[in-house]
Formats: C-alpha cells, structure tokens, sequence
C-alpha cells in the first residue's frame, strides 16, 4: 500500500512537470504590430504610394528641405545677422566657422544620404517586384511604375545637386574637375561597403542629370491636383529644376532648351504644356494657404501635426518672435538696402525690436506658433530669371530676356519696369538679375548657390570678414564622420 | 510507533527503531526554543521542537548522532551513544556562521557555497533617508560599486557588479525579487526621475544577496553577465504577532555648491574683458541696474533653485507566524522634498507576505505588494538643456534678477529667454529660473502591483516540486506642462504632454528539486526547471501645444492644437530550461555545474536560443583531519575555484534581427520609411568568467574573511559599428557582435566581531575591490568609439588597449606668465598659445609664429580613466548597552572626472563665473595664475569649445556615508504591550574628502552609460540629509 502511494505521488509529478512543458506557449515569435517588416512593403499599392510619400517624407527632413538646407545657404551670405550666437542655430555656418565635427556638416550630409539610401533601396525593391510581377498582381499600372520610378530617380537628382552647394567647389571654377561626392547608387543594408571614392564634380552633374533627364519622360503629365502638383514631382517640376543644375553647368543652351518647355514664348509666361506654371498675381499670396499657386513648382508641405521640427522650420529662423531668428543686414549692397519702400516683397517684411533697435525680417513665414508654412524648394519665379540669365549669356541683351526679368520686377514692384536702355551692356543687365534674385529669394537658399556658382567672393558683413574664393572657408568641409569611416574619402 | 513510522519515514523497509527524546534551550537566557529542527543525521527523518523546547524521535538503530538547527543559533550536533534522553543547548550565532543564504532558485548554508556571493542584510539599508534600496547599497559589498549620479530625488543610481560588462547594451545587473526579474531604471518618461527600484520599500527586505561569479549566476543564463541582485522580502518569524512602527523625519541640503561672483565682481570682471576685446560686439559696459525701489540687483540665482528640503517616512509592520501559517504585512508611506526646489517625491505602499501550508505535503505561499509612488521636480538638466536647473544656477549673470525693474511683480522675461534689464547683450538665451520653476510642471505618477504566487508540493522528503508565478504590472502617468509665457515652449505658446505607459511582466517558473544523502557522506542536490517570462510595453501620448490662455495649466484645459504622439509597442517572450546539480562529500568536497538553455523572441529565425552554464568546486581544508590541528586559530579555511559562461541581451531589443519601416507622414498624407537596418546574426553578447575564492576565519570564527581573484573575458561584444554616413543607413549603424572586453581584479571582505559581551558590542566589517578593465577588440576597421555628452560635447573615447570611456582632451599646461594665455599642446607635442581676440588665434608660444587650430579630433588625447581603480567601504556598528551608534565609509580611488562645469564656470561669455576667475584673471605680464586673461567671449581657453585637460582631475574620495546614534528605552510596563523604542539620529551623505574642486567627484551627468562615464557637466550636486527618527516595537 505504501508502494502504490508513493508511485502515484511520483507519477503525478511527471505529469504536472509534463504538463507544464507542454504548455509552453511558442510565442518565441513575435511581430513587431507598429512597424513593417522588409517583405511586406511591397504587398499593397497603397504602402508602395506610402513609399513613395516616405521618400519624399525623407528629404523633408527639417535639417535638410524641411528648413535648414534653405537657412545654411542663406546666412553664409550678406542678407542676414543673427540674433543670437547659438550655434545649435546655425551661428557657425553664418561666421565661417565650420569644422568637420560642427553638428550642420555632419547633420545635413547625413540626411541628404540616408535620403539617397531609401530612394536606391525603393529602386532595388520596385525594379525587382516588377521584375516578378507582383506589382502587377497589387493592381500598380505600368504607368504607375513608371511614375514612381522617377519620382524617385528626381529625388535622388536633387540630393546630389543640393550636397554639391555646400561640400563641393563650384562646376564654373574648374569645368567640374574639383572633387565632387561618392556617389550612392545600390541599396545599402549591411555593414559592407563602406569605402568609396569622391567622383569629381563633373562627374557627379553627369549622374544628377542622368537621374533626371531619365526621370522626366517616367513621370506624369499632372499629378492629378494642385496640392499633388506642388509637393510630388512632374514632367513639369523636373524641367524647372534642370533649368537651375544647367545654370550651374554654365549649360546657357540647355537651360534655354529647358526653359522653354515651361515658359511662352511671350509675356504672360506660363507653361504651355502639362501643369500651368505661372507667376501668382501678388507676392504675398505665394506665402499664404493653401501655399499651392501656380507659382509653386515643387515645396514641401506641412501640417499642424506634421512639423519641420524644433528649430527647424524657416518660420524660426525668420520670424521676429523667435529668440533665434535672422534679422536682415541693411549694409549697402544688401537685398534690404535695394528694395524700395514700395515693393511688395519689402511691405511683407515683418518688424521686431533687437537691442533697442527696430529691425526687418522676411514675412514669408509668418506662422510662428504652428510652423505648418510649406516651404519652396523651387518656384516659377526662379526657371524665369534663370531663362534670362542664359538667353544674355548666350545671346547677349535681348528684349525676351529684359520682358522675363520685369515679369518677376514689377509683379511685386509695378513702376520698376525696366527697358533695353536701362542697360548700358550685358553685364549691367546680368548684375540687374543677380540683384533680382537676391532682392526676390530671400530666405529661400538661393543667395550662396548664385555667389558660388558666379565664383564671387562670399560678402562680409557686420564684423565678419569676406570669404574670398581661395579660402578653406568657401566650401564646408567634409564631415569628421564620413572621413573616419570612410576610408577612400578625401577632406576638402 | 507504527504511526510515527508511516507519517516520518518514506522507506519502504520497517527498520528497528529506538525512540529518543528531550529538551532544547537556548544559551543566551536557558529558556526553551520552539521551533528547532532535529534530524538524524545522514538521514531526512526528523522533528520540530514543541512550544515548550520538547522533542520525541523515533531514531533507526545504528543511527550516530543527532543534528539541532535552528535560525540565529549555531547548529549543534549530539552523538547518539545508545542514549534514549538528549538535552541540548543552543548557542547563539554571534557570528553569522550558520546562516542561511538565499542563492539562485533556492538557499544554501553559508559555508556550502562554491560561489561568490556578497550578502547585505535589510537591516543595514531600511533605515536609511533614500528613495529607494539601491542608494544605500554603496560600499556594502565587494566588488560591487554605486554611483549616484546626483542628489535629484529618485535619479536611480548606477550599479556596477565587477566591472564594466558591455558596451552598448547594458551593464546595469539582472534585479530578482521573491524570484521575478523585475523591471529596472527609470521609469519615468519626463523630468521627474522615479527609479524603478523605488516601489520597493527598503523596511520590507529580509537580505540582499549580490551573486558575482559564474557559478552563482550562470544559471540566469542570458542575462547574467552584468552579475544578479536577489532581493528576498521579509516573512514573519514565529512566535508572538509582532508590530513595528518605524518613523524618521529629515531634513535635505545640497552641500559644495560653486563660490560664483556677485554683481560689482561680475561687473568689473566681465568689462575688463570687454576692453580685451575690441570686437566683442557689446556696445557699452555691463552695469548693476537698480529697480523701482531704489535697490541694486546682485542676485544670487542658487538661492532660487536651492532649498532645504523636509521628509518624512512611516511605516508599520505587522509580522508573526503559527504553525502552519505565517504572515507579514507592512504599510509605508514617505514624503520627500529634495534640495532642489520644486523637486518631491511621494510614495505610499502595502505588502503582503503569506505562507500557509496546506498540508502535510502542500504549502502555498503568496507576496504582494502595491505601491504608488509620485514624483515632481523642475527641468535639473540634462548637460546642456537651457532650462536645467544646475547649471542656470551658475551660469546666470548676478546683474540679472528674476523680476522685472519697474517693480510690477512681472518676472523678467524677453521672449523665451531671461530679460536683458539693458545690459549689452542683446538676448541672453538662457531661461528665467523662477519664471520656468514657478509656471512649468513635471510630475510622473505610478501604480505598481509586484506579486508573487508559489505552490510547493513536497510528496516525499527530498523531493519538492514548486510553481511559481510572478507579475510585475506597471503604470506609469507622466505630465509634462511647459508655459507659452517663456522658456522652451513659448516658441509653441506653451506644451502639454502627457504620456501613459504600461510595461507589464508575468513570468512562470517550476521547479523540481531533489535533496538527498547517500551513506550519511555524499549529499547531493539537483534542480531541474523551466520558466517563461513575456513582457510588453504599451505607451501613448497625448500632445497640445498653443494654449489659449494663460489660466490653463493643464493637459485638460483649452489649447489650440492637439496631436497625438506615436508612443510605443513591443512584446517580448523568453523560453528557458535550466538544471543544477550539486554534490558534496562529507561537506568536504564540493561540486556544482549549472546550466540553462534560453531562447528569446529578438533574436532571428534559427538563432533563438543559447546555451550558458557554470561550474565550481570547493574544497574545505579546515575539515580535514591534518587541518584539526589548526582549528582553535582557522576555524574555516575553504579554497573555491569557479568557471562559466553567461550572456547579456540586455542590448537586443524586441526586434533587433528585422528590418523594419516605421509609419509616418508626408503632409497629410501617409508614408513608410525604412528605419531599421537589422541584423539577422545578432546573439546576445556572452562573457566567460572565472573566479578563484579563498574563505577563511580565525580566532574561532570571530573574523570572517573572503578573498577572491576574478577575470571576466567578455566577447560577443554587440557594438554599433559605425558605417560612412554616405551609405545612408539608419543611426549610421548596424548592430554586429564583435568586441571583447575584459574585467578583473581582486575582492577582499572582512568582517570582524571585534567585541561581542553582554553590554558592549563592536562590529567591524570592510571591503575593498580593485577593478582592471580593458577593451581588447573593437569591431575591424573601428579603432574607437566616441562619447557624447549631451548630444553635444565629445568627452569620451573608447579605444583598443584602454579601459572603456577613458576622458579625451586635449592637453594644456596652464598659463603662460608672459602672456596671460592659455598653453595647448598640439599632437607634436609643441606649445600653442590661444588669443581669441587677435586675427592669429593659435600662435607658437616658442617664436610667437601662427599655427594651426587646435582640434579635438587631431590633438585629444587620453587624459585619464573614470573608472575606480580601488573601491570599497568601512562599515563600524557599535552598542553599549542601550546605547548604538553606526559609522559607514565610501572610498573610491584611481580615477578621473572630467569637471564639464568647470569649463562653464571660467566662460569669458557673458556667463557667471567663479570667483576665482575673478581674484586670479591674469591681468599683468609675469603673473603667474592658473586663470587666462580675460577676453569677452573666449569659450576656448575654459574648455567650452573642447575638452581641457586643465579640467580632469583626481577624483579619489572618502566619504562619510552615514553616521548614526541612537538610544534604546525597554523596561516598559506590559499594558502598553511595547518591547522597545529606539530613538536615533542620523546624517547621510555627511562628510567628503577629496581633492576635486567640483561639487562632488560621485557623480555622472550621463546616468547609467558605458561610453561616458565620469562627467561632470552642469550636473546637480549632491546632498546631506540629516534625520531624526523612532523605532517602536510592540
């Protein structure tokens, strides 16, 4: 009896020890419920759209198109002086004094890349389900593939020639024979492939035009609506933005070619074909919502719950309010200092008290509190004076060309319409257009990229000296990160 | 007798059996011990002792002696001799000999441990003024080392177990309480520190046991590495209900703070350096503005920040045990204002330990306990935040004041930033302490459910199946309101953001335990067990920004612009099996080999599990018969040896192995983005450690001491190698196993009962540990990884050949006579004098010529190590009759901090500085000073730009951690039903020794990291508690 008692007792262990091994859940895997794995991104036409989106959501990034890449090429020139000596602010890039540890270098070269990086895996992934036919069975269209396909080809276009403003010498110092940028071109995921060489920056113009003159004929004729139009890229968007990379090739005959896709032969000029491009009646209304005229070209939208980010957006560095904002530089020479008082784009300037004194700000970005103000990466104003700048480049002075520069003078300055005789020679007629744009795009990062590709001295202002061309200041240098991991990388 | 037999005996063979019988008592006062186990020895056949000390055994025939056990008393055993009568009498274990220690999935007698355990009584921490148990810990057990990182209530202290275990996971250890692994850190996800720990009241613990080596720890597998903290909670003890009432009140000040300069030295300093610069961009001097009523403004910004803080704590117990029942239950409740002000912390909890055996085979217990705690405090700083607190507190000009002139009460802001009251610059940039201290609001609230269930089943003696299951449930409200009025949310118009986050744990554990003796010589033990643990976190947070009006103070009030925040989700699922066996000859020779397989959710397909084990043995010389001899003099003497291997996935979050697209949005509209680039060849990171221990006592057990020798080889190492940001991947990262990284060193304990008599008693116990720590391997082609401080400052590196986050600066050599600069050495080794207002800043100091700038990146070098090379504590407790008093000393030596705030203090900006900036600026040629020549807005030659050397110091301190005296009254009369009041005093945190011109060389404004330790950057100092507290104990 004392034998039965203790073989059941033991029995009924095994069993209870069994019992538990067996109850073992397998849930040693688990899926992660808020965010999708790499085989799934391509099951759905809608999460390839929400790739696309993510694409351009990536080079929206406030340290790049989002906000700072427009202030960095603004403030290193003679329009603007800080508030404050912050250098979270930028204080370095406005001073010229930059190194290679300085947070803007190794930021803006880090989020223009990790850009290019999700644009090649795109790439990889919507060549290769293609390829399968997947994308056929989720119900994308040729035409659809095509479209995204260049949408993301432009993009990465537009990375490279926006890394070239500040980590390169300009094309027009050497026809492109200084170091440009490593080129990017395949997926990266592993720990593979760190080291690669500078292509130089001929080379890498060749790739920027190769990526969006392939582009162009991919993409749509019209995204479908105005807010589509000005924040996805078109045929129409990719040839404004060739005018500019041409210009700065000094390719006076193909920015014309380019031009002239999307501006008339005759005042008012508008885009013949595809989406109309055309100047907006008033200055101010470019800057107001929906922020999608037909003046917009390509700009990045915001929302009240989709922000550049602290001290990111340009309405921080532009508006009274903030602490950290730029006031603009009065000095002789300056946009302020050539603007009359009764120009549109000096009225829309906004006033605040510094030191005791009064000072002017740029009003395009006049939400403070909600930054959700889009910003322009390009606009028709610009493909405009870019068209005049190559026809007197190449033809010399012509009444084509002083009827573009006064579409963009007297849309915002009605009584400075000029005439050939304002001009005593072409290049009284060019400094007319530099003026132009300095006076028109300020706090749109045009200003370092017209210095620079004109191979001018950078200006000086207040105590700041002149930056002159020779110096190890012209250009930024190449971030302390890339050059510690990178080990074919050379320093600027 | 044929009963006794069924009920005691499990054999199957009816032996002959002789009954014995008697009396046990106690040494110390004669009276009968309940209670007391008495085995025969070799066998399981046993007896409790009766209330009245009596015992009946019916002993099998040839049976040799009789072994007496009992908690407190030293176990006695009684050779048989053909007696029938046995009367013992138990001596007291003045010495700790016998005790019992809690080790992993069980307990094991003191001098049977093959491992290296540091044990830690409750008793030595409950009463200690902290927030939670892991502050009290320092200087308590070898090897062991605690830093907190500054005085802010709650800020949870970081806990090193030998050494320094990862690099980028963590080296923080594994924390079991009552057998669960419990969540660690800070749990709070605002300003308001609140260390997980914190849930626990220190009056609750029984013991601490910190389990060191491989041996002790290998069977928690995987998350071994960084060693393992058991925590066992009290029980009630047998014997008449006992209740406590324990209270102390207490007063918090921080103590060092910085000597800076008032308004008329600031003054005359800052314009001095203004004439050094003519390109300063101040248009006129700086001057002391007077307000309305006439009065100057010198204001003295610590006074804002700084307060003497009041707490109080309470907390009641009721504890005792029947025979089959025994309960303890305990209710707490603290309140704590911190020496910063607006800084509190608030807790309240109850537990319930309960253990019930059901019958004969059958015993369940359960512990639960709730806790809820609350904390507060204002923005402290995280190095380099506007807001923080520190640093405000020194940094603000003394001719700046927080009101503004006109006398109208209006605090004196200029948008977000403090008010300029007219001085030459234009906007100061920091933050208004009292505005922001008065009108934001940083709160975190917890509620916390800790309980474990366990069912033991014992159907035989010898044989124990246990099931165990654990929870530990959290939630966690955090509010954070900022105002619109100024400071870093009047860019939005103020900011409220609340978070609620819900980490939640169950674990599940069983086990099989056999015990048994073979030939009354060969003990052997072995374990077998499985256990599953799940653990997820879910967050969500609510967001508003642009107020409405200045009335609304909360989330709930009325704002323009809601959002929602993403918050967060993860699920993670652990699958275990472990054994252990141990076997000893005679308690001679011992064996133990442990091992656990572990299999973890993170890790990819193919590569979920890992398997980790240990082995030790132990020989005890003091028991052989050629040692006997020696025994009046060496009354233990054991040589330990251990070896094994444990992991560490502390670094390997829920879904490291994928690569992942996170949701988001372009506009208004969606978009996926590639966010992780996984790897699918993650393991956890694993160490091998070994250990070579020696015990011994002399003099009749009266000192106890243990050395042990350890090296701990840690490879697998996960570091994020560093890609060429070019490629574009996520972080620039990608997380591979390849480091390795060593520890080693030497751990001495003593303790020594100095004097035990019946009036005077003296206790000493001491440790002292040396560490050695080196990284071996870093990944191929990283020749080092730099630390960050505050997402700004490069203030670490860690480099092949060096122990890990060795400081990097550059080297200076004070300041040139001549001149009044400051002297750099450039890497060739030439000194380079910095001007910073002439064109040529950096000239050689030899010819005057230029040369080229001074960089971190090109001229840094190693300029010391933060990590303690010599630590440990003196603990001295001491009564006299009804008298006690208790001295405990901290030491820490051989290393380095790197005074970050030092560099702030010496700022020829607009900042403050010290006092001695203002008493030794160099002003004439010849002066020989340690302070440069002022030049406004110099922040090179103080060490702002980049790291000096001429702020590294020594860190080497003693300290005084606590000392306390108190007065015990008995002899009350019975109707009050009390037994005793201890009244006492205490001070905490009293005294510093050391060189370090900060505001105390324990610190780390970096919290709990492996790359940055040891800096010192606007942190908080530390503060001095004095209490006042009363024991009652009915």
């Amino acid at each position: 009896m004392i034998k039965m008692k203790n073989t059941y007792k033991i029995s009924l262990i095994l069993f209870l020890t069994l019992l538990v091994g067996a109850c073992s859940k397998d849930d040693l895997t688990l899926a992660p419920q808020t965010a999708l794995g790499e085989p799934n991104a391509f099951d759905t036409k809608e999460r390839i759209v929400g790739q696309v989106n993510g694409l351009y959501a990536s080079v929206k990034n406030g340290g790049f198109l989002g906000g700072r890449y427009y202030v960095y090429n603004d403030i290193r020139e003679e329009n603007f002086i800080p508030k404050s000596t912050n250098l979270v602010t930028n204080y370095a890039t406005w001073n010229h004094t930059v190194i290679g540890s300085t947070n803007e270098v190794q930021n803006l070269w880090g989020f223009v890349y990790a850009s290019v990086n999700a644009i090649n895996l795109f790439l990889t992934g919507l060549d290769a389900n293609y390829a399968s036919g997947k994308l056929a069975t989720v119900g994308v269209s040729d035409a659809e593939y095509n479209q995204y396909k260049g949408e993301a080809l432009a993009l990465r276009g537009i990375c490279y020639f926006s890394l070239l403003q500040l980590y390169a010498q300009p094309y027009n110092k050497d026809n492109g024979a200084s170091p440009g940028l490593p080129l990017r071109l395949l997926a990266e995921k592993t720990a593979a492939n760190n080291d690669l060489a500078r292509s130089s920056v001929a080379e890498t113009y060749a790739q920027i035009l190769s990526d969006l003159n392939a582009a162009e004929p991919l993409l749509a004729t019209n995204n479908g609506s105005a807010l589509l139009n000005v924040t996805r890229l078109h045929k129409n968007s990719v040839a404004a933005y060739k005018t500019r990379v041409y210009l700065h090739m000094s390719n006076w005959a193909s920015v014309k070619s380019e031009a002239a896709k999307i501006v008339s032969a005759t005042a008012p000029f508008t885009a013949p074909s595809g989406v109309a491009f055309r100047l907006n009646t008033t200055f101010a209304g470019i800057w107001a919502t929906p922020y999608t005229s037909t003046e917009s070209v390509f700009s990045m939208p915001f929302t009240s719950t989709n922000l550049p980010g602290t001290q990111n957006g340009l309405a921080h560095y532009h508006h009274p309010s903030s602490s950290e904002s730029y006031f603009l530089n009065k000095e002789p020479g300056t946009a302020y200092a050539m603007l009359v008082a009764a120009d549109a784009r000096k009225v829309l300037f906004q006033t605040g008290t510094v030191s005791g004194n009064t000072e002017y700000f740029v009003g395009k970005w006049q939400n403070y509190t909600v930054q959700a103000d889009y910003a322009p990466v390009i606009r028709y104003a610009e493909v405009l004076l870019n068209y005049a700048e190559a026809i007197a480049k190449s033809d010399g002075l012509t009444q084509q060309a002083v009827d573009l520069l006064n579409a963009v003078r007297t849309r915002s300055f009605p009584a400075g319409t000029y005439t050939l005789a304002s001009f005593a020679d072409v290049s009284a007629f060019l400094t007319a257009v530099m003026n132009e744009r300095s006076m028109e795009f300020l706090g749109e990062g045009i200003r370092n990229m017209d210095i620079l590709r004109t191979y001018q001295t950078i200006p000086g202002k207040q105590s700041i000296p002149a930056v002159p061309t020779t110096s190890k200041s012209y250009i930024w240098p190449i971030p302390d990160s890339e050059i510690s991991t990178n080990k074919l990388m050379t320093v600027n | 007798m044929l009963f006794s037999l069924l009920l005691f005996t499990g054999s199957l063979v009816i032996a002959q059996t002789v009954q014995i019988s008697g009396t046990v008592t106690s040494s110390e006062d004669g009276l009968p011990v309940p209670g007391v186990s008495v085995i025969v020895k070799g066998t399981t056949i046993g007896a409790l002792t009766g209330v009245d000390g009596k015992y009946i055994l019916a002993v099998p025939q040839n049976s040799q002696a009789l072994v007496f056990s009992f908690i407190g008393f030293r176990t006695f055993e009684a050779p048989i001799q053909g007696k029938n009568s046995i009367d013992v009498t138990l001596e007291t274990d003045l010495f700790k000999v016998d005790e019992v220690v809690v080790v992993a999935y069980g307990t094991q007698q003191k001098r049977d441990i093959t491992g290296a355990i540091s044990t830690v009584s409750g008793k030595d921490i409950s009463l200690m003024p902290v927030q939670s148990f892991d502050q009290a810990l320092q200087g308590k057990a070898a090897g062991v080392n605690i830093t907190m990182p500054n005085g802010v209530l709650n800020n949870p202290p970081v806990i090193r177990v030998r050494g320094f275990n990862s690099i980028s996971s963590s080296s923080s250890p594994l924390i079991v309480v009552d057998g669960v692994p419990i969540f660690t850190g800070n749990l709070s996800g605002t300003n308001s520190f609140l260390n997980s720990l914190s849930d626990i009241n220190p009056a609750d613990i029984e013991s601490m046991e910190i389990l060191k080596d491989a041996s002790a720890t290998a069977i928690y597998g995987s998350r071994a590495a960084s060693g393992v903290i058991l925590i066992t909670t009290k029980r009630g003890a047998a014997g008449n209900t006992k209740v406590t009432y324990d209270g102390y009140a207490g007063w918090t000040q921080p103590y060092n703070l910085f000597d800076v300069m008032n308004a008329d030295q600031y003054i005359e300093h800052k314009n001095l350096a203004r004439a050094n610069n003519p390109a300063s961009g101040l248009g006129f001097d700086f001057f002391v503005p007077t307000d309305a009523n006439g009065n100057r403004i010198d204001t003295k910004w610590s006074d804002y920040v700084y307060q003497t803080g009041f707490q109080q704590n309470h907390a009641i117990s009721i504890s005792g045990a029947t025979k089959n029942t025994s309960y303890y239950l305990s209710v707490g409740y603290t309140d704590q204002e911190g020496m910063v002000q607006k800084n509190s912390y608030n807790r309240k909890n109850a537990r319930l330990n309960i253990d019930q055996k059901v019958n004969k085979y059958i015993s369940i217990s359960a512990n639960i306990s709730y806790s809820n705690g609350y904390s507060k405090a204002p923005n402290t700083g995280a190095s380099f935040a506007t807001a923080g607190a520190a640093r405000l507190a020194f940094v603000l000009a003394p001719n700046l004041g927080p009101y503004a002139l006109d006398g109208s009460g209006k605090y004196n802001i200029n948008g977000s930033a403090i008010g300029n009251m007219g001085q030459p610059v234009a906007n100061y940039g920091y933050y208004n302490p009292v505005a922001i201290f008065d009108l934001n609001k940083f709160t975190t609230e917890n509620d916390r459910l800790l309980a474990t269930l366990s069912a033991t089943i014992e159907p035989f003696k010898g044989l124990t199946f246990k099931t165990v299951y654990g929870l530990d449930n959290v939630s966690i409200e955090d509010n954070l309101f900022q105002t619109g009025v100024t400071g870093d949310s009047y860019a939005s118009n103020g900011l409220a953001w609340n978070q609620f986050n819900r980490p939640n744990r169950w674990t599940w554990t069983n086990t099989l335990n056999y015990n048994v003796t073979l030939s009354e010589k060969f003990n052997l033990g072995a374990l077998a067990g499985i256990e599953e643990q799940f653990t997820s976190g879910k967050s969500w947070i609510g967001q508003k920004t642009n107020v409405n009006d200045v009335f609304f103070t909360e989330y709930h009030g009325s704002w323009t612009t809601a959002g929602m925040g993403t918050g967060g989700f993860y699920e993670n699922y652990f699958l275990s099996y472990f054994g252990r066996l141990n076997f000893n000859f005679d308690r001679k020779y011992y064996f133990e080999v442990t091992g656990r397989r572990d299999g973890f959710s993170g890790l990819s397909e193919g590569n979920k599990f890992g398997n980790f084990g240990g082995a030790s043995v132990m020989w005890n010389i003091s028991k052989e018969s050629f040692a006997e001899s020696l025994n009046s003099i060496v009354s233990d003497l054991r040589l330990k040896a251990s070896y094994g291997r444990v992991g560490n996935m502390s670094g390997i979050n829920s879904y490291a192995s994928l690569f992942l697209y996170n949701s988001g949005v372009y506009g208004a509209v969606p978009s996926w983005n590639f966010n992780q680039a996984g790897n699918p060849e993650l393991q956890w990171e694993a160490s091998s450690k070994f250990d070579l221990g020696l015990s011994f006592a002399l003099l009749k057990d009266r000192i106890q001491a243990d050395i042990n020798w350890y090296y701990n080889n840690v490879d697998d190492l996960i570091l994020n190698v560093p890609q060429s940001p070019s490629k574009g991947i996520p972080n620039n990262t990608v997380p591979a196993n390849m480091g390795t990284m060593y520890n080693t060193g030497f751990e001495f304990t003593v303790t020594s009962y100095n004097i035990t008599g019946p009036k005077l008693n003296w206790t000493t116990s001491l440790n002292l540990s040396t560490l050695k720590n080196e990284v071996t391997e870093l990944a191929p082609g990283v020749t080092e990884i730099i630390g960050t401080t505050g997402g700004l400052e490069q203030t670490n590196r860690t480099l092949v050949g060096l122990p890990i986050g060795n400081i990097w600066a550059v080297e200076t050599r004070g300041v040139d006579p001549a001149t009044g600069r400051r002297i750099f050495v450039n890497a060739a080794g030439q000194e380079i004098l910095y001007s910073h207002e002439a064109a040529n800043k950096w000239t050689n100091r030899s010819d005057g010529s230029t040369a080229s700038a001074i960089t971190l990146a090109k001229d840094g070098k190693a300029s010391g190590s933060p990590l303690p090379t010599l630590f440990g504590g003196i603990d001295n407790n001491l009564t006299y009759g009804n008298f006690d008093a208790s001295l405990n000393l901290t030491y820490s030596m051989g290393f380095y901090v790197y005074n970050g705030s030092k560099a702030g203090l010496r700022d020829q900006r607009w900042w403050n500085n010290s006092v001695e900036v203002y008493e030794n600026a160099w002003k004439t040629a010849g002066q020989v000073t340690n302070i440069p020549k002022p030049v406004m807005n110099d922040n090179v030659s103080n060490g702002s730009a980049f790291a000096i050397s001429e702020n590294v110091e020594k860190g080497n301190f003693l300290k005084v951690r606590s000392f306390s005296a108190g007065y015990s009254f008995r002899n009350f009369p019975e109707i009050t039903g009390i037994e005793r009041i201890r009244v006492y005093g205490q001070l905490f945190n009293a005294f510093v020794f050391t060189k370090y011109t900060g505001s105390d060389p324990e610190v780390s404004t970096n919290g709990d990291t492996n790359l940055t330790p040891g800096i010192d950057r606007n942190s908080a100092p530390q503060a001095i508690t004095y209490t006042l507290g009363i024991n009652v104990t009915f």
